[in-house]
């Protein structure tokens, strides 16, 4: 058995005001890539992009994108990324810039570094926070996923929770 | 695995910019960072030669690095930009309050001089226009013996296309000649949107014509040889190093009065007495 074989990209969308991450799509995402392919590699890219590439998830809360590509080329197109500048979504343009954190072979192995990543996270949210009850909040919500790491089902929380505290 | 770095933020007047941009490095990684102050001398005036900001100044507690615990590291640099030989002052008192010295030189003759003979870090490549001469052998082989490296910014290219042209096909040209050694990728970031992950930076160098390694050494080790050749450079064969301590003294002096200005030996006396 031999199965299609795709490369993961786990892209953070960093954007200066991250109340904006709202209006975020995945096909605004998908276009933006699109098209800086596009305007990098010209019609032979266009045309690598258009094979197997999705956005397969978009969490709008942290900011974070799962992109596939075609194993064969994804160094190719990859390299068009970082000269993606706005995302247009509902036209407004929003100025943001992908920054990859981890290429896996499967999506599995980009969710388990995800969780890693999260948990990290709320680490470094920790010293930062301001009220006394977002602090209770965070160290909870780091307790939580202490407890229950690689548990699929607690992972939704815990990124729930970590929304809760950058709003 | 060395530690990234990005050796070229620019400096702005502007505080909050600045601080955004260092945070936003630590955000993506970087456990080095330099700021780098652009001179450009032109022939009918003199001008000063910008002082670095204190660190201290900008921001009371530096950032922590991302996967890291340790704070980040910020150094200053500056760099020359040569039209003509005695641009470059190699005894300037100046030059010695910054960490990094660079040379973005102009032409095919300076940019031998700075190969060569100046006592310097790192050679910017100008990446906004079109090069004005080719790359030769000897003098790249010259600055590859000496341990000065070659700098390819990318900001330019991701601001506007005619840049991006510019600065593949510089970029291309210089890794045919020194393929691939010594070359670092920084930023020349002015916002903080313009600065992108050390993973995409890695990959960005596949269209630079670096390959897999030597791209991903250009913004870590080879990066950390430069700060090194930077502390060797003031000092005696990488060994002694010497400090004005006159900025330290009146701190001590402040506390014991008569004590810290007697040796030892003298201290000692004046208690038996």
């Amino acid at each position: 058995m031999v199965r299609v074989k795709s490369r993961y990209l786990l892209c953070e969308i960093n954007v200066p005001d991250r109340s904006r991450l709202f209006l975020l799509d995945d096909r605004a995402v998908a276009a933006a890539v699109k098209a800086a392919v596009a305007r990098m590699h010209g019609d032979y890219g266009a045309a690598l992009c258009s094979i197997r590439f999705s956005v397969k998830y978009l969490n709008a809360h942290t900011g974070i994108v799962f992109l596939r590509f075609p194993k064969k080329c994804y160094r190719l197109l990859w390299s068009a990324l970082p000269f993606i500048t706005c995302i247009e979504t509902r036209g407004q343009k929003i100025e943001c810039f992908l920054n990859c954190l981890h290429v896996g072979g499967t999506i599995r192995t980009c969710q388990k570094f995800l969780v890693k990543y999260n948990t990290q996270q709320l680490h470094r949210m920790l010293p930062k926070c301001k009220s006394e009850e977002e602090r209770s909040q965070v160290r909870e919500a780091i307790l939580k996923c202490c407890l229950t790491r690689g548990n699929k089902q607690e992972f939704g929380e815990e990124s729930d929770s970590e929304d809760d505290e950058e709003q | 695995m060395s530690v990234f770095m990005d050796l070229n933020l620019s400096f702005c007047a502007d505080k909050s910019r600045l601080r955004s941009l260092i945070e936003t490095a630590a955000h993506l990684g970087f456990s080095t960072v330099a700021v780098n102050y652009t001179f450009e001398p032109t022939a009918k005036k003199k001008q000063e030669i910008p002082a670095p900001m204190p660190i201290t100044d900008l921001m009371d507690q530096l950032p922590v690095v991302q996967g890291r615990s340790r704070p980040i590291r910020v150094l200053n640099r500056l760099t020359v930009v040569m039209s003509d030989s005695s641009h470059f002052r190699p005894t300037a008192p100046e030059y010695r309050r910054f960490d990094l010295l660079a040379v973005q030189p102009t032409s095919e003759k300076l940019f031998h001089v700075a190969c060569m003979t100046l006592d310097i870090d790192i050679i910017c490549i100008t990446v906004t226009e079109k090069l004005p001469f080719f790359f030769k052998r000897a003098p790249i082989n010259g600055a590859v013996e000496r341990g000065v490296m070659f700098e390819v910014s990318y900001a330019a290219a991701i601001r506007d296309a005619t840049m991006r042209r510019y600065t593949i096909a510089n970029a291309t040209s210089l890794m045919e000649t020194c393929k691939g050694k010594n070359v670092i990728l920084s930023s020349a970031a002015e916002k903080p949107l313009e600065l992108r992950g050390p993973y995409d930076i890695t990959n960005l160098g596949l269209l630079f014509g670096l390959s897999d390694g030597d791209s991903k050494e250009a913004v870590s080790s080879t990066c950390r040889s430069a700060v090194l050749h930077a502390e060797t450079r003031w000092t005696a064969s990488g060994i002694i190093r010497t400090t004005k301590t006159c900025s330290v003294t009146p701190i001590q002096q402040e506390a014991p009065p008569e004590e810290s200005d007697a040796p030892a030996a003298k201290k000692a006396k004046l208690e038996d007495e």
